[in-house]
């Protein structure tokens, strides 16, 4: 009975995990793939970051918790000014968030889609690195 | 209970006479770096590491697989190999990345071309192929960039090609 239990309640929390994860659709495997393609060479396979390359591993959630620190996410030059289409774009943004974002991830994240993203890239950010300092400075958990 | 007790002791005399504290510890240590190894047996990372290609060609050759488009000089033929960097270098953790065909399997396969970096170039087995090789304003596209700008030492010497995943192709799920 009590092995039944421990079964249910496992796949209850895998379903729940797996709806956390994705809500909206994302093929994993092309979005994995343009995360290589487009971002791995700068941002490092895990999402680390090297030197002056910023660190989206566990890191990157916490611009999710301001209004303009989720759009700069989009307006980045990297996300704004990429080759990929807006539903590419929301994808790969989306994968990164969950893949690596770890803790750093609001429990309440509301995943990018196409249309936001094309609204926002229209809109790419061209000084980067004093807006990005500006906007950690007000971010209530990042590590400053 | 005198039974169990008389066992016990006798046991345990037996093991301390032909055992040493020090064999005990070594016993205790040699299991404990066992163990903290298991995570890095190819089981353990299979989930997550790319399928490792069939492999067919010289890798020392301009015309291998993985070199398709390759702007430097072949690690293989410098004392490293397409994987590694030779002695003395150190491979940069910023690279260029860019696929390639193998024709064993006909896969397109995702290649992270490393530079290796703190010794003067190499000269050997210069290559230059350039298939899908963009222009500078397209620099993580472009194999002209010094990717040694992100190691400790900016002096280019040789070029790797490592597997990082499989290409997605359209059709897949």
């Amino acid at each position: 009975m009590v092995k039944k239990s421990l079964s249910i309640s496992a796949f209850i929390c895998a379903t729940a995990l797996s709806a956390q994860s994705f809500a909206t659709e994302v093929n994993a495997a092309r979005a994995k793939f343009n995360y290589q393609m487009l971002c791995q060479g700068c941002h490092t396979p895990d999402g680390s970051g090297f030197k002056d390359v910023p660190k989206i591993k566990d890191y990157i959630g916490n611009f999710l918790v301001t209004p303009e620190g989720r759009d700069y996410l989009v307006r980045v030059p990297g996300s704004a000014n990429s080759a990929l289409n807006d539903e590419e774009l929301a994808e790969v943004l989306n994968w990164i968030i969950v893949e690596m974002g770890g803790e750093s991830v609001p429990n309440n994240m509301k995943q990018y889609t196409a249309k936001e993203v094309s609204q926002l890239r229209k809109h790419a950010l061209f000084e980067v690195v004093d807006y990005r300092k500006m906007l950690v400075s007000k971010l209530p958990l990042a590590k400053k | 209970m005198k039974f169990i007790d008389r066992f016990f002791e006798k046991k345990a005399r037996s093991v301390a006479q032909t055992n040493g504290r020090r064999g005990f510890m070594k016993g205790v240590g040699a299991a404990l770096v066992g163990a903290s190894s298991i995570p890095l047996l190819p089981v353990a990372r299979a989930a997550d590491a790319p399928a490792l290609p069939q492999e067919a060609g010289d890798p020392s050759s301009c015309d291998y697989w993985r070199y398709c488009t390759v702007d430097g000089f072949l690690c293989d033929c410098c004392g490293g190999s397409y994987n590694t960097c030779p002695p003395g270098t150190e491979m940069s953790p910023i690279t260029w990345i860019g696929t390639c065909r193998n024709p064993v399997d006909g896969r397109n396969y995702v290649i992270s071309y490393n530079d290796c970096c703190g010794k003067t170039q190499c000269g050997t087995c210069l290559c230059q192929r350039d298939e899908g090789d963009r222009p500078l304003y397209r620099s993580d596209k472009s194999n002209d960039v010094n990717w040694c700008l992100g190691a400790s030492s900016s002096v280019y010497h040789c070029s790797t090609a490592i597997v990082v995943g499989v290409a997605f192709e359209q059709g897949d799920k």
